[in-house]
Parts: structure tokens; C-alpha cells; sequence
């Protein structure tokens, strides 16, 4: 493995302009090995564009950002990210354990051994029965819960998610950050987690950076000291709101101009 | 039990196949048609009988012509199409090509293909697969590029090799729009495979008996040979449509619900 200070995602400087456009003003981010970092942030101020950059998708115009010593680039070719996406991107033809096992059916030399059982982490978000069933027999909720189960059956160390439940209702959504939280906290993965939902942001991450309007830089960072195991009922706990608060605050104060 | 019956589409399939014959047989006998511009039914099911073998051993050359030639230029296609997708400067560079392959009347160049590639099989399966190309090639493009976008950055996020974004991704996003060109395919194909036959001075196929038909004056054979043709024609896309249900049964065009 690599030396001590090599490891996490570290972000230096990192902007990013499309054309004329600011995009990203230079900001920097570290996630150490196993945090759960949340970006939060107003629509089109850049977060999503962070998350490309980081994952190698997308150049950047200046900065640096390593991941466990590796480029971005170089950390996709060797696998290390989990992405799941703003849609669930099934692919209609596979069937749910099928597109459960997509990540690890692709680029395989870069497979770490041993692999996540599929079927294990099928079970634990409550999908056992529907293994064989196509992606256009699921509910939204359960087509993004086997995005997530795709994405951890990488068994990669970072996991990427893009408002991975921004298109469910309010009722859906509060159930998949609980089964998240429940399927991060196991084990030693770090995300890098994109949301504008404050509830989602607080329950999930163990810091949250926010980030400005465009062009995007980071308004302030927030930790977030509440227990784990997250259970939902911290949801009603005081200290969830004094955070959710502090949060907003912040949102306000990088909206102005 | 009627009630059944009476929301049944092959009843009714049914009642029009036997309508339409019907009308056809009184429409020729009561016009007392000549043979040769049109034959009732009766008579070519009696001409088909006096010799079915002649007829049978026909059709399948005239079907071997067609998907030879048809799984030629699926292959061509394939290949092609995959190649236009991922450049798109070759893409416009290629359209001049294809267009003049589609608006070109290939009854007009037929015996330049004769004359290049010799008589029978080599000219017929030329002209099956050269027409059919254009159609499959069009929709290998347009289908391998509606690939979800998500999905495909989520192969990129994972370093996926071209051939796996090919062969994983693109190409089953295509099968629904290839199987749209299939179904026009089958039908230009027959037409030319026909036609190709009666002109590639071949000694067999649907098409030699009906040119044969033709010279010798033969009505009630030609009109039998027309119909074993659009039998062929039907079974054709009776084939696809059954190889398209197995295939796609995941995509929205072959389920019933609304989901």
C-alpha cells in the first residue's frame, strides 16, 4: 500500500473555466481514507464538475488533486472510484443483479480480490427477491438502490455519488440516506458525496464543504460531530438542526454577491 | 367463449385473410380476368399443387439468397456503423455513398453487377446485402449513439475499454433501431433477391421461375410464383418479429403495461 501522507484525495488549487466561463474558482479539499466529505451547494455552482475532476473525467485548468498518491486519471484506470450517478443509468437489458455486477464485469484486471458479494449487499438494501427482475419492473427508489449496490460491489476505496437521490420524493429519499449511512459506516470507504439537501448532507458526512454559487469556492467547512452508527431519529435531535442550520447560514452567505 | 374470440387478433386476422380471398376469387371470376393479369386463388393453390416441390425447392433458394445476403450486410453494417459512430468526421464523408446506394435504382445497374460478378448466387447476394446496407448502417449510428449518457460516463468512470463500451453498451442500445431496418430490410431485400434472380441468368429461385413464367406465357405459374414470393415475404418478418420479441422483451416497444 501506499506511504502514510500519500494517502486520501488531496484537491490543491483546483479551478476549472469552460470557455469564457468561471466554472470553479481555485479551491482546495482533502478527503482522508474512509470520510464520508459532503459538497453542498446551490444548482450549477460547479460541485458536479468537482466530482468529474476528482474522478478524472474531466480536466482541470489549474491545481493539482491526488488520490492515494496516484492522478485522477491514473486512479480511474486502477478502479478507485465508485460512481453513482444522478440517474441510476441501468441499463435495461441486464437484470438487477446483472447491473449489480456491471462495475465489476468491466476493465476486470483492475478488480480487487476478493470482491463484495453482490447478492450479500442485494440482500442488505432489500432486493434479494428482485435479482432477476429488469430494471423496468423497480420503483425509482429501488432502481437508485441498485446504483448504489453496483457502486459498493466495486469494493473501491472512494465512492463518488453525484445527488444520487435528488430525483426521489421526500419520503424515498430521507429511507435511501438511512440504508446509505447504514452501507458506508461498515466499512472503510471514502465519499465524496454531492447534494443541495441539508438533511442529506448533515446525516451522511463526517465534514461538509460549501460551496458558492458560480463561480464555485468553498464558503466554509462544517464537521460534523454527531454520533455513528447514524440512526434515524437523529434527525430530531437538536444538534441535527444547530448543524443544518450553521449550513444554511453558510448557503446564504455564498449566494450573496 | 365469443366474447373471447371477438378480442382475439388472429380471429380477426383470420376473418380478413378469408374476405380477402373471397373477394379476390369472385372479383376474377365474375370479371372473367385473363390468367396472366391476375389468377384466383383457387387456381393457384391447384397450380401449386400439381407441382409443389418445383415451388418449395424455389422458395428456399430464393430464402438462402436473402439471408445470406441480409447477414452480409448486418455484418458490413455492424462494423461500419460502429466505425461512423465513434468518428464523426467519416460519418458526413460516408453519407454521399449511402444516399446514392438508397436513391439509386438498382433495377437500372443490375446487369453491370451481372457482368462484374459473374451469373447467379455472387451477383444475387451482392445486390441483397448493397441495398440493405444503407438502412442497417443508419441504424447502427443513430443507435449506438443514443447510449444512455449516464451509462457512458459511468463505463469511462471505470477506465471500460472501446471494445467494452462496444460490445457491452453501444450495440445492445442499437438493437431496437436495427431491428426497425430489419423489418424494412426483409422486404427491400426479397425484392431485390427477386429481382436479381430473374436477371442474373440463374438456373433457380422465385425470381428465374417467374422470368421463365413470363417468357413462356405462363400466367398461372408466375401468379403461384408471386404468391410463394409473398409467403416467403410474410414468414421473413414473421422471423423477425419473433427473434425481436426474444431479443428485446426489456424494451418499452414489447411490453403491454405501461411500465
Amino acid at each position: 500500500m501506499s506511504s502514510g501522507h500519500d494517502d486520501g484525495i488531496h484537491a490543491a488549487g483546483v479551478s476549472k473555466r469552460f470557455g469564457s466561463v468561471e466554472a470553479l474558482s481555485p479551491l482546495d479539499l482533502s478527503i482522508a481514507p474512509g470520510e464520508i466529505v459532503t459538497l453542498l451547494g446551490p444548482s450549477g455552482c460547479g460541485k458536479t464538475t468537482l466530482l468529474r475532476i476528482v474522478a478524472g473525467l474531466e480536466p482541470l485548468t489549474s491545481g493539482t488533486i491526488s488520490v492515494d498518491g496516484l492522478t485522477p486519471v491514473s486512479a480511474r484506470e486502477l478502479k478507485r472510484f465508485g460512481l453513482v450517478p444522478q440517474s441510476p443509468a441501468l441499463l435495461p437489458w441486464r437484470t438487477v443483479e446483472a447491473n449489480a455486477r456491471l462495475l465489476q464485469d468491466i476493465n476486470v484486471d483492475a478488480n480487487p480480490s476478493p470482491l463484495p458479494d453482490v447478492v450479500e449487499l442485494l440482500d442488505k438494501v432489500g432486493l434479494s427477491e428482485f435479482r432477476s427482475s429488469y430494471p423496468h419492473e423497480l420503483s425509482g427508489g429501488m432502481q437508485q438502490r441498485v446504483g448504489l449496490v453496483r457502486a459498493f460491489a466495486l469494493g473501491a476505496p472512494y465512492l463518488l455519488m453525484d445527488e444520487p437521490f435528488a430525483a426521489l420524493d421526500e419520503i424515498t429519499r430521507a429511507d435511501m440516506r438511512h440504508l446509505l449511512a447504514s452501507l458506508c459506516e461498515p466499512i472503510n470507504t471514502g465519499v465524496l458525496f454531492v447534494t443541495h439537501s441539508l438533511a442529506e448532507a448533515v446525516f451522511l458526512s463526517d465534514r461538509v464543504a460549501v460551496l458558492s454559487s458560480r463561480p464555485g469556492r468553498i464558503v466554509g467547512t462544517v464537521d460534523v460531530d454527531l454520533p455513528r452508527p447514524r440512526v434515524p431519529e437523529l434527525e430530531d435531535d437538536p444538534a441535527f438542526f444547530a448543524i443544518e442550520t450553521e449550513l444554511r447560514r453558510l448557503l446564504h452567505s455564498g449566494a450573496g454577491r | 367463449m365469443i366474447g373471447r374470440l371477438r378480442n382475439s387478433a388472429a380471429f380477426w386476422a383470420a376473418i380478413g385473410t378469408v374476405a380477402l380471398l373471397g373477394f379476390w376469387e369472385a372479383f376474377v371470376r365474375v370479371r372473367d380476368v385473363r390468367k396472366f393479369v391476375l389468377l384466383p386463388p383457387s387456381e393457384i393453390g391447384s397450380t401449386f399443387l400439381d407441382n409443389p416441390g418445383f415451388y418449395v425447392d424455389n422458395i428456399w433458394v430464393t430464402a438462402r439468397h436473402l439471408v445470406v445476403g441480409l447477414s452480409i450486410a448486418l455484418v458490413v453494417s455492424l462494423a461500419f456503423g460502429a466505425l461512423l459512430a465513434a468518428v464523426r468526421p467519416l460519418e458526413h464523408a460516408s453519407q454521399p455513398l449511402l444516399v446514392l446506394i438508397l436513391v439509386t435504382p438498382w433495377v437500372a445497374y443490375i446487369s453491370s453487377i451481372v457482368l462484374w460478378l459473374g451469373r447467379g448466387t455472387p451477383s444475387i447476394v451482392f445486390l441483397v446485402a448493397f441495398v440493405t446496407v444503407p438502412a442497417f448502417v443508419y441504424a447502427t449510428v443513430g443507435g449506438m449513439r443514443s447510449a444512455d449518457p449516464a451509462a457512458r460516463e459511468l463505463f469511462a468512470s471505470i477506465h471500460a475499454s472501446r471494445w467494452e463500451v462496444l460490445w457491452r453498451l453501444r450495440l445492445p442500445s442499437a438493437l431496437p433501431s436495427l431491428f426497425t431496418a430489419a423489418r424494412f430490410n426483409v422486404g427491400l431485400g426479397l425484392a431485390a433477391a427477386y429481382f436479381a434472380e430473374g436477371a442474373a441468368l440463374s438456373t433457380d429461385g422465385l425470381g428465374e421461375a417467374g422470368r421463365r413464367a413470363v417468357a413462356f406465357n405462363e400466367g398461372s405459374i408466375l401468379w403461384t410464383t408471386i404468391l410463394c414470393t409473398a409467403v416467403l415475404g410474410i414468414l421473413s418478418q414473421v422471423a423477425v418479429l419473433l427473434l425481436e420479441r426474444s431479443l428485446l422483451h426489456w424494451h418499452a416497444s414489447q411490453r403491454r403495461t405501461a411500465r
